[in-house]
């Protein structure tokens, strides 16, 4: 049972750091990536590269995986960072299957390395120092920790003037285009700092993980990350956290149903997606804010208007 | 044919052919080329079903559906139940899917999208693809991962011209696809709903402010989009096999061909629908070694795109359409 509830934490920091790096892009910048695995993805796949191929050791790994990752999202928001949000949308989804395309095509090394087999057998930085129950232990607190340094940059980001003008863009280009800001060019920026968190939680999942092929990487996944966000709610960085403790614990339930209900495991597999699927329209349509909706800042001259009223 | 009135054609042809090495090129490739177009022709008519329905919901309410391609796979799978479980011949249960499906939208549209015609496009976009996963997990948990078949007998393939060949299923698809695009294209003109269905694409205030009762539009704009989905996931059932990711397998060139024509143009999916088809195929099946050796690259033995890379095709022309004309082929460059 704590070997599960070990799991279990390290599954929610790798995937809070990733919902903490889609907070950027649709709670804070309004952009809506349907695509956003890729970083996840690309995360993975170049700190594997890098450790496994060319025998970096695990930091440089995780610093390239956030790098390539950060480049990408340069590369992926160049030309589409003045298009309409759907049509980005549309484009972010296509973008990040092309990739997963290229992993699933291309050979890492010799025949049974990459593409479809997957990688297998990618180190564990640290492993020798610890017993495995140990080392579990260890990980989830290196993954918490990297959580924790995700969220602090979160919210400093927040408080800076290109957060503030991250939030103006959010609410529509006229403000900020009046104001001088380019604004493409600060969503290319936005989308940097979410890859370079995103390439994160890719490289702590790949080494966590030990095994990643691109059975990992589908539209899926995205998905999960945007029931995190909008369940928690958009816009406030405490709210991703809760989604995305939730949605985990939702995820992860089916081990214990299946003591409880006589359905096959792939069946409830499906069913437990279907529930997330409902549930998230049903929040859209009676919560449209979240569990935990975004703290407007109040002024003083509002927060006199308000209590006048 | 008499074939000595075809003699100054051919003539001509030999004269180009000489002359022209871009001729003799085709020349080589014709075989090729002429499969190419009988399989680019069935895989435009899936596209088209699906594109169509794509760009009327987004016409009528400005948001793309995620959820749409899943229509699809319901559909096949519908028509799946009816031909192999209830005994239904396969064309009348395929007009009985179609007709479920369309329900089913409507059913969809009122449980949720109208609910949310006032909020912003990217909640609707984020419920549809909420929608899209529900339906697709369920018919998985329904109908199992495994691909099913309809009870077809073995196909033969008919010589049609040279070595070109084609089962009768595959003309069948697209004949139907045929019927149902000119059906579709009398609605629009000839009929008061079509009408109504093009000035509510065109200004939805305009066509309120006129006396159309929009949200009676909107249930006619889910249920013949829906539908057509529906149908055209039975004609992808009927050339390839059914499996719960059918429809999401193929939700990039469906949005491309609805974005290459000018979303919320359905003749302009038609023509998108062609384009990707035949960009796909003709991309995989042109030898690009006369190509790279222009650029300077040496093309020994062919240069193909490896199939892997297929829905890349899509893709590319998606940004390039973006890029280069991000209203479409025939969209109205002033929206």
């Amino acid at each position: 049972m704590i070997e599960f509830l070990i799991y279990l934490l390290t599954m929610i920091g790798i995937w809070g750091i990733l919902s903490l790096s889609l907070h950027i892009q649709y709670g804070m910048t309004g952009l809506i990536n349907l695509g956003h695995v890729v970083f996840f993805m690309l995360g993975a796949y170049v700190s594997t590269i890098l450790v496994m191929l060319v025998g970096a050791p695990f930091i440089v790994g995780l610093a390239g995986g956030m790098i390539v990752a950060a480049l990408v999202a340069v590369v992926m928001a160049l030309p589409t960072a003045n298009l309409r949000e759907d049509y980005w949308a549309i484009c972010t989804l296509a973008f990040a299957e092309m990739v997963r395309l290229f992993f699933l095509n291309q050979p890492l090394k010799g025949d049974y390395m990459g593409a479809s087999f997957g990688v297998s057998g990618i180190p564990q930085p640290l492993s020798a120092l610890f017993s495995d129950y140990g080392y579990n232990l260890f990980y989830m607190v290196l993954v918490l920790v990297c959580l924790l340094a995700a969220f602090g940059f979160v919210l400093w980001l927040a408080r800076q003037p290109f957060g503030r003008a991250l939030k103006a863009i959010r609410e529509g280009d006229e403000v900020p285009l009046t104001l001088g800001k380019a604004v493409g060019s600060y969503r290319i920026r936005a989308m940097a700092l979410a890859g370079l968190l995103g390439g994160a939680a890719g490289s702590l999942f790949a080494h966590y993980n030990a095994f990643i092929s691109p059975n990992y990487f589908l539209p899926l996944e995205t998905f999960l990350v945007w029931a995190m966000i909008i369940l928690g709610g958009a816009g406030n960085p405490l709210g991703a956290l809760a989604g995305t403790v939730i949605i985990q614990l939702l995820y992860n339930s089916t081990r214990f149903m299946k003591a409880f209900v006589p359905l096959d495991a792939s069946m409830l597999g499906s069913l437990r997606m279907v529930f997330i699927g409902v549930l998230i329209v049903v929040v859209i349509l009676y919560l449209p804010q979240g569990l935990f909706p975004e703290k407007k800042r109040s002024y003083a001259r509002t927060r006199a208007k308000a209590s006048a009223d | 044919m008499d074939e000595t009135r075809l003699v100054p054609f051919v003539a001509f042809r030999n004269f180009l052919v000489r002359n022209f090495s871009v001729f003799q090129y085709l020349e080589g490739t014709k075989e090729v080329l002429l499969q190419v177009l009988i399989d680019s022709l069935i895989y435009s008519s899936e596209l088209a079903l699906l594109a169509i329905g794509v760009t009327m919901v987004y016409g009528a309410l400005r948001f793309p559906n995620f959820a749409h391609v899943e229509f699809a796979t319901l559909g096949a799978y519908l028509a799946f139940v009816l031909s192999a479980g209830l005994g239904a011949p396969l064309y009348v249960a395929l007009l009985i899917a179609a007709v479920m499906v369309g329900v089913v939208g409507v059913g969809i549209d009122l449980a949720v999208f109208r609910k949310l015609r006032q909020t912003s496009p990217i909640l609707l976009m984020i419920a549809s693809f909420g929608i899209g996963i529900a339906l697709r997990e369920a018919i998985r948990a329904i109908w199992g991962t495994s691909p099913v078949f309809y009870p077809l007998p073995l196909q033969r393939p008919l010589q049609l011209w040279g070595d070109m060949s084609a089962t009768p299923v595959q003309i069948a698809i697209i004949l139907l696809a045929a019927v149902c695009v000119y059906g579709f294209h009398l609605l629009l003109n000839r009929t008061k709903l079509g009408i109504a269905m093009r000035s509510l694409a065109d200004n939805p205030n305009l066509a309120e402010a006129s006396g159309i009762n929009t949200e009676r539009i909107i249930r006619s704009v889910w249920l013949i989009g829906a539908g057509m989905a529906g149908l055209g996931g039975v004609m992808i059932g009927l050339d390839t096999q059914v499996h719960p990711n059918m429809g999401f397998a193929i939700i990039i060139p469906v949005f491309c061909a609805a974005i290459l024509g000018g979303i919320g143009n359905p003749y302009g999916a038609m023509l998108g629908a062609l384009v990707v088809a035949f960009a796909q195929n003709v991309g995989l099946a042109i030898d690009w070694a006369p190509l790279a050796s222009i650029l300077g690259w040496s093309g020994e033995g062919g240069l193909y795109i490896p199939t892997g890379y297929k829905a890349a095709i899509p893709f590319g022309l998606l940004i390039l359409c973006l890029l280069l004309r991000p209203q479409g082929l025939m969209g109205d460059p002033n929206r």
